[in-house]
């Protein structure tokens, strides 16, 4: 068996293809958006057929995924934490109706946070829909559990949780990977229409059915728990509690101190359904889990509830080593000062600063900015958002102070500021609210054609799926001409003139026709290969003597490639990060920055 | 031993820790991982911790570090943190690098530079690099031993 050096997601695709998974969709998200990718490759080099591709949202996903496993065919989706929030619709219903092929939920949890809005924990929504959930320790349980999970879905009938995390899919481990995998011939049960299992107490269950399948969901999940045993390490009076990736550090810290005979450690693998434990025999029980206490209340034992457990961040090694402290096992240790690190801005040559400046401009620092996820959240450090909630929330954020100003009587702009994946993903349906109760407020969409901040997947404006199908390209402002949108303008932002004008129209249109506008920002991300090799290249030069020390290019604009000299009171430019972009050139009041083209702009 | 790797995104951390854990495997010795790269390409740290031949998972507790292998000088107080051994290049290593091998090539120019420098492993460890990148690996090695 080859040993390859994995990742958590790409352990986790290896899992679920072998297991004869021959579906697969979801929505980008860090730490989830590796799984995706790693799936096509493994396919793709084994010549597997099998569907596995993005979909516009959690949601969509989720049901594509379920309906698949009804017809038969094992399946997953995939998504992170937050993402399960906007499946949890289709989510908390397939439980009652369950499926037919094995069908698998991978949802990754980001403790920290690291890279999410919430530290929530994906168990407690599986406890909540009444879906069994493996929560994976390692690199290596990754692999194992991805099986173990399509193997108990498919017995019970039930879908099953992956519950990952930050740390697990992007950990690495060398991991033995059998080259067996399942041959299963992709028959759905229905092989002719005729033959489809109508089933309809089941799959079109009105709330009469809904109770029996309740029923029925209750005692799949009481078969399970009774199966559901922990299993223990070490041998000591007081019993740890853990599950997921904060039970390896405990692990680790036991061996580390010395603590085996003080210790008993239990592995949760399952930690919901979660069956009886006797642990009369122990002198104190204490769950040490991430990020909320879903054992805990189980098992009604310490933790959190006793202020033990801290009841938010990481459970880090280190932040275990202080538990374990408070628990008396070991001595406290020097507390050593972590620095901070310097905050993420947009790229340089990003097409979302220049656009996103433009807008600051014309409607200044007294208007509303409502953002939205993406790289574009990061014109936060610039004043060019005001407001972050999750996906999609800038359109109807927009809508809602619009109209919280219009019935206080006040005038006030507000512009909402969307990227190209997240107005796909939840953006459409506030504007269709938007239009239909004609708010004035303009809605800025960044359109890089990609969704960067994840890692550059497609979105649905490409003619080429990740997996290199052919696929029908949808563009944006196909979709807004069918709401009749009266004004509607598309425009590369790094042609600043112009963008200034647009706004200035749009903000005119929306005062004196009092309806909303969407002004559609078109320029590639200059992180894809596409976008850099077609972007516009400038000779970037400073002129010293014009700099006046203002910083307005450093405060109001940002780019990294933009430092403050403290001696010479001057800004100076980085040439191992400047791409050349010129956009500076706009933004300078004392044009100490000066731009000759160097190469025409490729076509 | 327990390593971590710092520096930013574009700088090879990720490169780097890579082929020490593929050296690694091909010693037969167990690898644990993790990788914090979030917004990597904006400027933001990307930080590899890594155990090899022990525990259960990659995470290193702060000054537990058996040594750092510093990419970006600025983030020295982080490294810090993680224990005293830092490993870093000097100037004199990365001009070295560029003028010797192609740009693609820097990265296996330089980890020729650490396995010679810190001897935590061996040439031989990596093998498994492919012509290109091993010509120029075995430069970085000629480098420091000249």
């Amino acid at each position: 068996m080859p040993r390859l050096y994995l990742s958590g997601n790409e352990a986790i695709a290896y899992g679920l293809i072998q297991a004869g998974v021959r579906l697969i969709t979801g929505y980008p998200g860090t730490p989830s958006s590796e799984i995706i990718p790693a799936a096509q490759k493994i396919v793709k080099e084994r010549e597997i057929t099998s569907f596995i591709d993005w979909a516009i949202n959690e949601k969509v996903a989720y049901e594509i995924a379920h309906s698949v496993s009804l017809a038969g065919i094992k399946s997953a989706v995939t998504m992170k934490q937050v993402g399960l929030n906007v499946a949890m619709d289709p989510f908390m219903n397939s439980a009652y109706i369950g499926t037919e092929g094995g069908m698998v939920v991978v949802s990754v949890d980001d403790p920290g946070p690291h890279s999410s809005q919430t530290e929530q924990d994906s168990r407690f929504f599986a406890m909540a829909a009444k879906i069994p959930v493996f929560d994976i320790s390692n690199v290596r349980e990754a692999y194992e559990f991805a099986r173990k999970a399509i193997s108990l879905s498919q017995e019970y009938k039930i879908p099953v949780m992956l519950r990952s995390s930050t740390r697990v899919s992007h950990g690495r481990a060398d991991v033995e990977i059998d080259e067996q995998f399942s041959i299963e011939t992709l028959h759905p049960h229905f092989k002719t229409l005729k033959d489809w299992d109508k089933k309809l107490f089941r799959y079109a269950s009105t709330p009469k059915g809904r109770l029996s399948l309740h029923k029925e969901l209750n005692e799949k999940i009481e078969k399970i728990r009774l199966t559901n045993r922990p299993s223990f390490f070490f041998s000591g009076d007081m019993l740890i509690l853990s599950s997921g990736a904060v039970f390896s550090y405990i692990y680790e810290l036991i061996e580390e101190h010395g603590l085996e005979n003080r210790v008993t450690l239990a592995k949760i693998d399952m930690p919901y359904p979660l069956g009886n434990l006797e642990v009369s025999s122990f002198k104190r029980v204490i769950t040490i889990e991430e990020t909320y206490p879903v054992i805990e209340l189980q098992l009604n034992t310490e933790g959190r509830r006793n202020g033990i457990v801290p009841s938010e961040g990481e459970l880090t090694p280190d932040v275990c080593e202080k538990i374990f402290v408070k628990l008396n096992l070991i001595e406290p240790k020097k507390t050593i000062h972590v620095p901070p690190l310097k905050r993420p801005s947009l790229c340089p040559g990003c097409g979302h600063r220049i656009g996103l400046f433009a807008v600051k401009k014309v409607f200044g620092k007294k208007a509303i900015y409502a953002g939205d996820i993406g790289c574009y959240t990061l014109a936060l450090n610039f004043g060019v958002t005001d407001t972050i909630l999750c996906m999609g929330a800038s359109i109807s954020f927009g809508f809602g102070f619009k109209k919280a100003y219009q019935l206080a009587g006040k005038d006030q702009d507000v512009v909402s500021i969307i990227g190209d994946s997240t107005f796909f993903h939840t953006g459409i349906q506030p504007l269709l609210d938007a239009v239909h109760y004609k708010i004035p407020f303009l809605t800025v969409i960044l359109d890089n054609k990609t969704v960067a901040m994840t890692g550059n997947q497609k979105t649905l404006s490409d003619n080429v799926s990740s997996s290199g199908e052919s696929v029908t390209p949808i563009e944006i402002e196909s979709v807004i001409k069918g709401l009749g949108l009266e004004f509607l303008k598309v425009l590369d932002p790094y042609d600043y003139t112009e963008s200034v004008r647009v706004l200035k129209k749009a903000r005119t249109f929306i005062r004196e026709k009092s309806l909303p506008a969407v002004v559609i920002f078109r320029h590639l991300c200059v992180n894809t290969k596409e976008g850099i090799s077609s972007n516009p290249k400038y000779s970037v030069l400073l002129k010293k003597a014009l700099c006046k020390g203002c910083k307005l290019c450093i405060l109001e604009f940002e780019c990294p490639a933009i430092h403050f000299n403290e001696k010479e009171n001057s800004v100076e430019i980085d040439y191992t990060l400047c791409i050349g972009c010129g956009c500076c050139v706009h933004v300078c009041p004392t044009k100490a920055f000066t731009m000759d083209k160097i190469e025409e702009k490729k076509e | 031993m327990k390593l971590v790797v710092l520096g930013k995104g574009g700088q090879g951390v990720i490169f780097f820790s890579r082929m020490i854990a593929q050296a690694a495997i091909k010693k037969g010795l167990s690898v644990c991982s993790t990788e914090i790269k979030g917004m990597a390409k904006k400027g933001g740290t990307v930080e590899i911790q890594m155990k090899i031949g022990e525990g259960l998972c990659g995470l290193v507790k702060r000054g537990n570090a058996d040594m750092v292998i510093l990419l970006s000088n600025d983030l020295i107080d982080y490294a810090m943190t993680f224990g005293d051994r830092i490993f870093s290049f000097t100037e004199e290593d990365i001009k070295a690098a560029l003028s010797s091998v192609s740009m693609r090539q820097v990265n296996t120019f330089l980890l020729g530079v650490f396995v010679k420098k810190t001897s935590l492993f061996k040439c031989e460890d990596f093998s498994f690099l492919d012509e290109d990148n091993k010509k120029s690996f075995i430069k970085g090695c000629e480098y420091v031993q000249s």
